[in-house]
């Protein structure tokens, strides 16, 4: 089957001369849970932003499904963004709105402008917004403000409104990086459910390995914009690791994972186990 | 003290080598501001001679004397139209129209000076520039003194009251709206874009619920502080009821004057309330 997303010889360089991304080729294939790992500034959030051309490359290519993104018009983007969901490390939810209205918001791409501004969501949107909310285990909390819920529950609600796109990709920025250890496992076990059960393509920045070598089925390491290892998570020793993270660079365990995800029980999951 | 540094021959730190009661510096400028004080009071010629104890116990006991005439017809010649109540109203209303009419000028104009939409290209960079100077410049010329260049062009009455106080008002309004835009978080922004929205989505499900608790908050603000200055206007021929508070003054009519001036305690406490709780809420 051929790749779901292939980047060729990418090059991203910002106005102020940084080259964030220098020649990087990647083909990922459908079904697989790539991290990707490296030092804060090694290119993984400009990589993300790429695929959905949230940044505009400079050089090279990205096929998402046999699209070019990197030449594609604004209305044949919209397309492919409407195709790959995408969670962030700060969520960013509309923090004034509800829940509900932001989970809603994931169905946009789909939807007319007059439906937007009339607020009119249709009824089968509204249906998948609650099934949506029950996986991630806070239906009842749809009606309260964003900004009220803690910060797992608010990554959670940025899945929710992920898979209102129905997505074939789930791209994720440093999803658990503002989040406690025993939070962070409980929204990694989200993705890997995704990934698992709907067989949706997870591409995911992290800075823990552990995190990485438990949930990923691949592990791609980017220093200085390049492409540095590229293997199973198990492949990473001591050697490989100093290659990512330099010489002085110190391995640290983020906590044991809990069991499983639990839905529906809306704070149940956040809780830091007491065997720690 | 300062043995613990001589002690260790380390140089001793200036706030322990200086006295704050006789360093000279401090004395110099007290001095120099009771000098500017004294050539102040020279300057100036405060003369209080006029307002012996007596005199002043007996104005301020005249402005009690409340004159409720003023509240209906005096006579055949005037209507409901003239009693101050009726002006009162009048009054609320001139600061309210006024922060209508800045409000429809202020909104475009603050996208355009807000840096966070207008940065990205030379053009756009120049017009925030632009607005943004605009706005210093109406902010920073005084509402009576528009009123009274706007009584050459309307001649006295609401009119030059509501457009002077508009025209400050726009400047005030255009830089906090545009500091609201300007302070709008723009991960939702992302966040709505990468789902495939398209540019007027994006604003209307990221950016719009993130400006208009602060755009009322901020209107409400300003309808407030509109509503407490439209009484002044009519001293200098704006309208409203300032001009019968600075008749019965030039008439000796305390008892009016006292009175109306109650009435605009009161109103501008109860706006000044009322205000602060919607806004509170706002938050």
């Amino acid at each position: 089957m051929p790749p779901i997303v292939s980047i060729n010889d990418l090059v991203k360089t910002y106005p102020g001369g940084t080259r964030a991304l220098d020649g990087i080729s990647l083909d990922i294939q459908r079904g697989e849970f790539v991290v990707l790992i490296g030092l804060s500034g090694s290119g993984k959030s400009t990589l993300l932003r790429c695929i959905n051309r949230l940044v505009d490359p400079t050089s090279g290519t990205i096929l998402f499904d046999g699209i070019d993104v990197t030449t594609a018009d604004r209305a044949a983007i919209r397309r492919v963004r409407r195709r790959i969901g995408m969670i962030f490390q700060q969520f960013n939810l509309v923090r004034r709105t509800s829940v509900f209205s932001n989970v809603l918001s994931g169905r946009l791409g789909y939807r007319s402008t007059w439906r937007t501004i009339a607020s009119r969501p249709t009824s089968s949107d509204v249906a998948a917004a609650f099934e949506n909310l029950g996986r991630v285990g806070i239906a009842d909390r749809a009606f309260s403000r964003a900004d009220a819920l803690s910060g797992g529950q608010q990554q959670r609600v940025g899945i929710a409104r992920a898979l209102m796109q129905k997505p074939e990709v789930m791209l994720a920025d440093e999803p658990v990086a503002s989040l406690d250890p025993a939070t962070s496992h409980s929204v990694m076990k989200y993705l890997e459910e995704i990934n698992k059960k709907d067989h949706i393509t997870v591409v995911c920045s992290l800075h823990f390995l552990s995190l990485a070598r438990r949930y990923g089925t691949r592990v791609v390491a980017l220093k200085a914009g390049q492409v540095a290892f590229d293997g199973k998570p198990a492949e990473i020793d001591e050697r490989r690791f100093k290659e990512i993270y330099g010489e002085d660079a110190e391995e640290v365990e983020i906590g044991p994972d809990r069991p499983q995800p639990q839905p529906l029980a809306a704070d149940g999951a956040e809780q830091v186990d007491p065997s720690r | 003290m300062a043995e613990y540094f001589t002690a260790r021959g380390l140089p001793v730190p200036l706030e322990l080598r200086r006295n704050p009661l006789t360093d000279w510096r401090r004395l110099t400028v007290i001095a120099l501001v009771l000098l500017v004080l004294y050539i102040g009071l020279k300057i100036t010629n405060i003369d209080t001679g006029r307002a012996n104890p007596e005199y002043v116990i007996n104005r301020i006991a005249l402005l009690f004397k409340w004159d409720f005439s003023i509240m209906t017809p005096r006579d055949e010649f005037e209507t409901y139209m003239d009693t101050a109540w009726w002006k009162m109203i009048e009054t609320i209303f001139l600061g309210i129209m006024a922060t209508a009419f800045s409000f429809v000028v202020a909104l475009p104009l603050s996208f355009l000076g807000a840096r966070n939409i207008m940065t990205g290209n030379p053009i756009t960079a120049a017009i925030y520039a632009v607005v943004r100077v605009m706005f210093t410049i109406l902010r920073s010329i005084d509402v009576l003194i528009v009123v009274i260049v706007l009584l050459a062009i309307f001649g006295p009455g609401n009119a030059a009251g509501v457009f002077g106080l508009a025209f400050h008002n726009i400047g005030v309004m255009g830089k906090l709206y545009s500091e609201a835009i300007e302070g709008i978080d723009a991960g939702p922004l992302e966040a709505i874009t990468a789902t495939g929205a398209n540019r007027l989505q994006v604003v209307w499900a990221a950016v719009l619920p993130q400006i208009t608790n602060p755009f009322i908050s901020f209107t409400i603000y300003r309808l407030d502080a509109n509503v407490r200055l439209a009484p002044v206007l009519g001293l200098v021929g704006g309208g409203g009821i300032g001009l019968d508070l600075f008749q019965s003054i030039n008439l000796s009519q305390y008892g009016a004057a006292g009175l109306i001036i109650f009435m605009i305690v009161v109103t501008v406490a109860t706006m000044d309330f009322v205000s602060a709780q919607i806004r509170k809420r706002l938050v």
